[in-house]
């Protein structure tokens, strides 16, 4: 076509009215969702180790290391705490998804959408958040159904808080390693570092109390240490003595308030990076 | 957007990459509402750096640049706002449905639902993807991903539509087809269009204006129709055994002076002013052996060829 018209034809079909997008996150977070749920091994996997760990590793070192009449509290102990194992597992994975988007997926659709680029970051976390709570909650019953000691209602809003805190804050570590690594299998090989190593010291086999003096100073000021603390604190009767062990209090109250806070501070410090990484690398 | 007001300003655009690296090299283009404008160069020109900084992925190093008015530096919401961006690649969630992919769009440029889903419907039946709205993306060949892509960029009425090579990768057939459905659409909306393209038969098909870039440049900017004029009515190709000789001979005697380009063992000349009989008999008296000797209507590529001393389909050096 070589007609030089500057003049626009005639317009058939009219533009449809157009307002300031609402509910932005909560759409993305459904897209994020759909994705994830076309692919179920995503939502599975992550489960199949702490599974496996609550209701088989749990009850053996429960069987083999507690004193007689203990078996079950120490299994109760340990399983709760596979839910440390599980959270960050599966946030690390679900970062994993913001990769393949970036590669395979629509993410430059998104960029160029005239919305505000931490409402991206925002939906693929409450996304995260969802199949953890779903992930989260599976576990939960099925520990039950093994035998562990559980006192629901006691205070369980600890448990949720400090979930959700701790899922925000390595959901945003996901974001953040996803925003600056364009190689899923340099991605993956973080995994292990983030997700699993720090189970093995935050008090989840045992208390830190039984670890190294400076090893135990490390313990006290990771996240995953207060979170495992207030699982316990809000499940089981045990949770208290976790608390102390970290801060040598005597008020549970103001211990899992002190907690909450640390697991807070780590979950806005790390949003707040993941934010403002992801807005800088959407514009070159 | 007033009628006075340009859909796409760009005024000196500048942008080098980190290791100094000048993509594009001060651009500057105005393009008014409703034309369909093309960046036209070979792969490396700046084409895709300056859409980027059209449609707010890529930051300027400095310079202005405006849609509808909009300075998009400085409110690029309300310019991504009345933009749509159909990308060089595929950017779709393969997984979901198109109407799936389709519905976000709508959510996220903030369209009347139900106004939209009628868009949704007009749009796809008239680039012929209505039967397809249900299935995954994943089963869609490329051509019907990028009338997908297509209609999705245009289901928020946008005033401006970028379209980043969009035709790469596929097929003849299916090239002609995307180029009837991009028409259409262009006829059906009144939409303005930038569209970033090496293929010369895209660029002349499709755009009512070209710039042709090089080096992150624009080294000319008119209709396809005045820019082959400039060339002339026909051009020869000389298969020769020493170019550099038939060359100096030709211009020792001004013949199509500044109208000759050599690729290996090819000359180029325009017939503008002189003809391809005078030509050759020309080189015969100056002992240039001429193997052969072909003329043709120019092409676009012949336009960039006397400006850059390149070709645009593989944009190698002379």
């Amino acid at each position: 076509m070589t007609t030089a018209t500057t003049t626009a034809p005639a317009a058939v079909l009219p533009a449809p009215a157009i307002s300031r997008p609402t509910n932005v996150v909560p759409a993305l977070a459904l897209r994020r969702l759909a994705l994830t749920i076309r692919s179920p091994r995503a939502v599975a996997i992550p489960l199949l180790a702490p599974v496996l760990f609550a209701l088989v590793v749990a009850p053996a070192l429960g069987n083999t290391l507690a004193g007689p009449g203990q078996h079950r509290t120490y299994m109760t102990f340990v399983a709760l705490a596979a839910a440390g194992l599980l959270i960050p597992v599966n946030c690390m994975f679900t970062g994993l998804g913001v990769l393949t988007d970036r590669q395979h997926g629509a993410m430059r659709e998104l960029l160029v959408a005239p919305i505000r680029r931490a409402s991206i970051v925002l939906g693929n976390l409450l996304a995260a958040l969802v199949i953890t709570a779903l992930q989260v909650s599976v576990l939960i019953f099925v520990v039950a159904l093994r035998g562990a000691q559980f006192h629901t209602g006691r205070h369980l809003v600890w448990l949720v808080a400090s979930a959700v805190g701790l899922a925000v804050f390595v959901y945003s570590l996901a974001e953040t390693f996803a925003t600056k690594i364009t190689n899923a299998e340099e991605y993956t090989g973080l995994v292990p570092p983030i997700a699993i190593v720090p189970f093995f010291f935050a008090g989840t086999l045992y208390p830190i109390t039984s670890l190294p003096g400076w090893l135990a100073g490390i313990a006290k000021v990771l996240p995953l240490t207060h979170a495992v603390a207030l699982f316990r604190y809000g499940l089981t009767a045990q949770g208290e003595q976790a608390l102390h062990n970290i801060w040598g209090m005597t008020d549970p109250t103001r211990m899992a308030l002190l907690s909450l806070a640390v697991v807070s501070a780590y979950a806005a410090a790390a949003l707040a990076l993941a934010i403002r990484l992801f807005a800088k690398a959407g514009t070159s | 957007m007033t009628s006075t007001t340009a859909a796409v300003e760009a005024d000196q655009l500048v942008k080098i990459y980190p290791g100094n690296v000048h993509a594009v090299a001060g651009i500057s283009f105005s393009v008014p509402a409703g034309e369909a404008f093309g960046l036209l160069g070979p792969n490396g020109a700046g084409k895709t750096t300056t859409i980027g900084m059209l449609t707010t992925t890529v930051k300027p190093t400095s310079g202005r640049a405006t849609l509808g008015g909009i300075d998009v530096a400085r409110n690029p919401t309300a310019t991504r706002a009345i933009s749509s961006v159909v990308f060089q690649d595929a950017v779709v969630d393969r997984p979901l449905t198109g109407r799936q992919n389709l519905l976000l769009h709508l959510r996220l440029w903030g369209v009347d639902p139900a106004a939209g889903r009628i868009r949704c419907d007009q749009l796809s039946d008239a680039v012929g993807i209505t039967h397809l709205l249900d299935r995954p993306v994943a089963t869609y060949s490329g051509g019907e991903r990028r009338r997908l892509e297509i209609v999705r960029a245009l289901l928020s009425g946008p005033q401006v539509l970028f379209l980043d090579e969009p035709t790469v990768g596929l097929d003849t057939r299916v090239r002609h087809d995307l180029f009837d459905a991009i028409t259409t659409i262009r006829e059906r909306t009144g939409v303005t269009i930038i569209m970033t393209t090496h293929y010369l038969d895209e660029a002349e098909r499709l755009c009512d204006r070209l710039a042709i870039i090089d080096a992150g440049r624009i080294v000319v900017c008119d209709s396809p129709r005045n820019l082959l004029a400039s060339i002339g009515p026909e051009v020869l190709d000389l298969r020769v055994a020493n170019p550099e000789m038939a060359v100096a001979a030709l211009r020792g005697r001004g013949i199509a002076e500044h109208d000759i380009a050599v690729t290996g063992s090819t000359v180029t000349a325009s017939l503008r002013d002189v003809s391809s009989q005078h030509i050759t008999e020309h080189l015969t008296r100056f002992s240039v052996t001429v193997h052969s000797a072909t003329t043709r209507r120019p092409s676009l590529d012949d336009v960039y060829l006397r400006l850059t001393g390149a070709h645009i389909a593989t944009g190698t050096d002379n």
